[in-house]
């Protein structure tokens, strides 16, 4: 693409803190926007919604970006991508078929109680625990870490372990480069310990029904790929249930009368869980970063030429053309399929738990606290400079 | 004459996003593997709406829904 003007500045800012960058407002008056990623390598972010949604499903883009010389988000790129695994088709969608039975609705049903749970004894220790609390740290984080603990057959004992070294890995917590190193390594030793024990003593958990899975197809993943699947389920689902959870909530408890709507009808959660995932408070489109294998036309004539880094922008949910009056947070929106999850088939495995996290943790809070409010003025909500995911570092609550 | 509504599922495009089943309950479901299974290929009216709205909310564009005369 010729385009003259310098490349703006990715991810857009927040701020103020719960104001949608102004940025998503003119994004799609052109549809291919040249922007500089965190690293300094620049991409071009497709803006409007139809060609985003086209562009998800076309295989003229690879999600190969570790082997293509494809634009790097940070200048170390581990989190995005590993050359020895093919996330293409054909052979990805075998491996992925592997992954997403755990994630039926069914399976995930029969965990909505567990989910629950877990929320409830969050709430129990909250209540114990000094006031005001921030919401993240003792509810946002834990809840879904707890749940994909539970999933993978962590036993419990391990569960504080395994989240410092997650967290440390993910950079959750403010730490040194090497701390950084030595909390990777320590997660990788640790989940090679447990595949091994599942090996050895299998349960009804994902990553024995993986082995299991592995000794009767054919199509069975080899160690390596097993544990990069681990590994993806952690880094994708985590730290972005976390933040949407904790930013989600900021903004509705800065939008009292939904709040009061909400409190009188829980059914209207599911919906609004929606409508708050639309807005994707948390997040930008570096999670769908791709590589151009050929020149693709867009539907107004625009080029995206062969060798180009491409991210389909999750800012098209403000698409107006698609999304009538798209930045009110209209909560009984019917007609919702934005984004924020992706589309095609990389579309995101773990939405459906996603989902029900937020869908719990949301009527969870407003049951238990009838006077929740944020304890700090709406400004002082601070997002991380520089991180991937835009989530505020607190979110300080009183009820 | 009232217009009835024919759905086909594609299992082998589906991505198991779980969207359908969630939308017309009644309408779609997954089997042992997640892949959309139909229960109903020609559900009554009141599910009309539910019907075009997964077809059109599908990811990977699996479910396909024509009209048909009744
Ligand atoms: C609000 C929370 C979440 C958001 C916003 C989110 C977003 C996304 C997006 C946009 C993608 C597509 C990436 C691409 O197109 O290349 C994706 C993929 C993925 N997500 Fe999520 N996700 C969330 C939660 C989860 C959870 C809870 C899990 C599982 C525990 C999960 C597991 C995955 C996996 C495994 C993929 C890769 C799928 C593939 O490449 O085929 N995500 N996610
Ligand atoms: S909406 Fe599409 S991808 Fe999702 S379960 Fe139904 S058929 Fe499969």
């Amino acid at each position: 693409m010729s385009s003259s003007s310098t490349p703006v500045s990715y991810p857009f800012a927040w701020d103020p803190p719960l104001a949608v960058p102004d940025r998503w407002r003119d994004l799609r008056d052109r549809s291919l926007v040249e922007v500089q990623l965190p690293s300094g390598d620049t991409a071009l972010l497709v803006t409007r919604y139809r060609d985003v949604r086209a562009l998800f499903s076309d295989r003229r883009l690879s999600r190969n970006t570790a082997r293509y010389p494809t634009s790097r988000i940070s200048p170390n790129n581990d989190l995005f991508g590993d050359p020895e695994i093919d996330s293409d088709p054909p052979r990805y969608l075998d491996e992925r078929a592997i992954v997403t039975r755990a994630f039926s609705a069914r399976r995930l049903e029969a965990l909505r109680p567990l989910v629950w749970q877990v929320a409830g004894e969050l709430m129990d220790a909250m209540d114990a625990g000094p006031r005001p609390a921030d919401l993240m740290e003792a509810f946002a984080f834990p809840l879904p870490i707890r749940i994909i603990c539970h999933m993978l057959g962590v036993p419990p004992g391990d569960n504080d372990r395994f989240r410092a070294l997650v967290d440390g890995f993910m950079s959750v917590t403010k730490m040194s480069a090497e701390d950084v190193e030595r909390c990777r390594a320590g997660l990788w030793s640790y989940l090679d310990e447990l595949i091994e024990a599942h090996r050895a003593a299998p349960g009804d958990d994902l990553i024995s029904e993986l082995i299991r899975v592995n000794t009767t197809d054919p199509n069975a993943l080899s160690d390596y790929q097993l544990q990069h699947w681990v590994r993806t389920l952690l880094i994708a689902g985590y730290v972005t249930t976390a933040s949407q959870i904790g930013t989600s909530m900021a903004v509705l408890l800065n939008q009292p009368h939904i709040v009061e709507e909400l409190r009188q009808d829980f059914s209207l959660v599911p919906g609004a869980v929606e409508e708050l995932l639309r807005f994707q408070l948390m997040g930008a489109s570096l999670g769908s970063l791709r590589y151009a294998l050929a020149d693709i036309e867009l539907s107004d004539g625009a080029v995206v030429p062969a060798g180009s880094t491409v991210m389909l922008s999750v800012e098209s949910n403000m698409d107006d053309t698609v999304f009538e009056n798209p930045f009110e947070l209209d909560i009984r929106r019917t007609e919702n399929h934005h984004m924020t999850f992706g589309s095609g088939i990389h579309y995101c495995a773990g939405a459906a738990l996603a989902r029900m996290e937020l869908q719990v943790s949301t009527e969870g809070l407003l049951r238990r606290y009838p006077k929740l409010r944020l304890a700090v003025p709406k400004e002082e909500l601070a997002r991380p400079a520089g991180g991937f995911l835009a989530a505020f570092s607190a979110v300080p609550v009183d009820w | 004459m009232s217009t009835g509504i024919r759905v086909t599922a594609d299992a082998g495009r589906c991505v198991v996003s779980s969207l359908c089943v969630y939308r017309a309950p009644a309408v779609f479901d997954q089997d042992d593997d997640g892949h959309v299974t139909l229960l109903d290929p020609r559900p009554p009216v009141e599910h009309h709406e539910a019907v075009w709205r997964a077809a059109r909310g599908c990811p990977t564009r699996a479910i396909q829904v024509e009209f048909e005369p009744s």
